[in-house]
């Protein structure tokens, strides 16, 4: 049922030099994101989680240098675009959703001044056309009178408002794909609901793909369709978002499902799982299951190469050599009690 | 005396807003608040930013003054205190154990510095009883001599509870403890501080917009929505049938990281009001699904006691308790 790729990314690799060493944040990723599909791309920090969504939109960081294998926008190969082709893509094809609002919006500039530079950069349009534009997106995307917020700054906006007017930034071109880094992370409860609900009304309509960075798994329940969960920046399970969640491959994935408290099925002060030890610094190349120092099943062949990821049908795909019916379903638990 | 460690009658906050080019407004952080809290009770403290939740921390830790009404403190009203007693009854842990460390004091000297102020025991004895707290809190021992830079987020959590802890304070305020911290980090911390809770028969209050964390550890919950308590009542109770329409949407708020889960409609209007220019009447009736005319003229009273809530027309009441409301 997954329509035409949109985006492909294979191999995406990126390194930064620090003192002495190579960081390697993100090693090997592969990504797809079909129309009108929602990827959820999932783990903690330091998994690589977002410097793949900047690698993608190649907005890294200087210092940082980053190779693919191929990456390929509706059929087009830009694995060695120009940085001009890039400028052109950003906001017109390719549109991404910061987690925090008041520093991804420029404060010296009106809302209405910050939506006609997009469309001024991106199309021939007169600043009448460009306002229009604005104010028709701003009523899509729920905000109350529009005409007035054209002429405000982002200060004078709540947290909610400005995410929406993010948003509306991020569909003024019509692009084909939007990159949602965090978007609900910085928001309130009952805001984060509002937006996820949006976003999802938005990508239905017009069949968007929609790359969802979040570290939430409840944002992923009730967003995504297929999940990519990350961690020491390599992925370590794929699979449709109510398959992974119910039936966890990875330890990493089954140790974080057994971290969140969930109120109706854990009691209050229920021992919750955890995943021991921290994740490791990311330097030099991997010679060993990049998750084996916190991993509760691990064996001695763990140890003896990196483990491949690997399919095991049903569109999943896992990187971890120990089967599961080979693990031990007391292992977590004993974990837990020995803390 | 009572059990009641900490009694809170009418308090109120005002801070005075607006620049020299602007009017001079008053923000209402907090707009009479009664709360009990009895020994070795967890209190959930819920709402979303703006409605004063951090302010009422505020003044239990005695940055802020209250403009008007009366905190109690184990029987005493809190500015009684001096600073060094205030420091001993009640202690903070703070969301981001990034920035409340001192980056160039030990963990040593950071954990004991509550009892190196007050001059208790040598420095032998306060080193001895550093290490025993790390132990408690799971701080590995070699660890006791490290700078903040050099542990994890989970871990320098740790130190914050411990330096909370060493005083033996009557009151912990957890101020989102957890919201910094990765989600398989943040269940260590929730396990560790259920078991400190149990131990200790700590007092805690949790400020928390995560109501998966309060639900968690809390015993009772308290509901705010702008400056005042809508709802209270022990935790199961309000987590089972909220009788105000905002704790019900809080609660339907919460994304349930299980298969099949759809995102909430809460039914919602509007946004969260400014707290300087408060809505008429009920203060929650512009967001409110079940508004009726009256909500924007009367404010409601709090009814009930040990489950109390602010609303007309509560949810979930069995008829026998509505009528009896009524009356």
């Amino acid at each position: 049922m997954r329509g035409e790729p949109i985006l492909e990314v294979k191999g995406l690799q990126v390194e930064i030099p620090v003192e002495g060493a190579v960081l390697r944040p993100v090693r090997g990723v592969d990504l797809s994101v079909s129309r009108g599909e929602t990827v959820a791309v999932v783990g903690e920090s330091g998994c690589g989680k977002s410097l793949t969504a900047l690698a993608i939109m190649g907005l890294l960081p200087r210092a940082a240098r980053y190779t693919c294998e191929r990456i390929t926008l509706k059929g087009e190969a830009l694995t060695n675009a120009s940085p001009r082709r890039w400028r052109q893509l950003r906001g017109d094809r390719i549109a991404m959703i910061f987690q925090d609002p008041m520093t991804a919006l420029d404060p010296c500039y009106r809302i209405g001044d910050q939506m006609r530079e997009i469309l001024q950069q991106h199309r021939r349009i007169s600043s009448q056309a460009a306002r229009e534009r604005s104010l028709e997106l701003l009523r899509k995307v729920g905000i109350p009178s529009p005409e007035e917020r054209l002429s405000q700054f982002p200060h004078q906006l709540s947290g909610g408002l400005r995410q929406r007017v993010m948003i509306a930034m991020a569909l003024l071109c019509e692009p084909e794909l939007i990159i949602a880094d965090e978007p609900t992370t910085a928001l309130d409860v009952t805001i984060q609901a509002q937006i996820l609900r949006l976003l999802r009304e938005i990508q239905r309509d017009t069949g968007i793909g929609l790359i969802l960075i979040t570290h939430d798994l409840g944002v992923v329940a009730g967003m995504a369709d297929r999940i990519v969960v990350m961690y020491g920046g390599e992925v370590v399970e794929v699979g449709a978002c109510d398959d992974v969640l119910s039936r966890p491959l990875h330890p990493y994935t089954e140790g974080l499902m057994r971290s969140i408290p969930v109120p109706g099925q854990t009691k209050r002060g229920d021992l919750l799982g955890f995943i021991p030890g921290i994740v490791p610094r990311q330097v030099g190349e991997r010679t060993r299951c990049g998750f084996i120092d916190r991993c509760p099943y691990a064996v001695e062949s763990c140890a003896t190469g990196p483990v491949p990821l690997s399919a095991v049908g049903n569109g999943r795909e896992v990187r971890c050599a120990i089967p599961a019916e080979k693990r031990d379903p007391q292992a977590w638990n004993r974990l837990a009690e020995a803390s | 005396m009572t059990n009641d460690v900490l009694i809170m009658r009418g308090v109120t906050r005002e801070y005075a807003v607006g620049g020299p080019f602007a009017k001079k407004k008053t923000l209402k952080a907090l707009r009479g608040i009664d709360l009990t809290v009895s020994r070795g009770q967890t209190l959930g403290l819920v709402g979303e930013s703006g409605c004063g939740k951090s302010t009422l921390a505020k003044i239990l830790l005695g940055v802020e003054e209250p403009t008007a009404g009366i905190v109690l403190v184990d029987g005493r009203p809190l500015n009684s205190y001096d600073r060094l007693e205030r420091a001993k009854l009640i202690q903070p842990v703070f969301q981001d154990p990034y920035s409340s460390l001192n980056p160039r004091m030990t963990v040593e000297a950071i954990i004991s510095a509550p009892l190196a102020v007050r001059g208790v025991g040598t420095r032998v004895s306060r080193r001895k009883r550093v290490e025993e707290l790390a132990a408690e809190v799971g701080l590995p021992r070699h660890l006791v001599d490290a700078y903040p830079s050099q542990l994890s987020g989970g871990q320098r959590q740790r130190v914050a509870i411990a330096r909370a802890l060493i005083g033996e304070p009557k009151i912990l305020i957890c101020d989102e403890p957890t919201s910094a911290l990765d989600v398989s980090v943040q269940s260590q911390i929730l396990n560790l501080l259920h078991r400190l809770k149990q131990e200790l028969n700590l007092t805690m209050i949790l400020i928390s917009h995560n109501l998966a964390v309060v639900h968690h550890l809390a015993d009772e919950v308290a509901v705010m929505y702008l400056g005042q308590i809508v709802e209270r009542g022990p935790s199961e109770e309000i987590f089972e049938r909220p009788h105000h329409p905002y704790t019900d949407a809080l609660l339907k708020a919460v994304l349930i990281p299980r298969p099949g889960s759809r995102l909430p409609d809460l039914g919602l209007q509007a946004e969260f009001p400014s707290p300087v220019n408060p809505p008429s009447g009920c203060a929650f009736h512009p967001r409110c699904p079940y508004a009726q005319a009256d909500c924007s003229r009367i404010a409601p009273a709090t009814r009930g006691e040990r489950r109390s809530y602010r609303c007309h027309y509560p949810l979930n009441l069995a008829e026998a308790s509505l009528t009896s409301a009524a009356s």
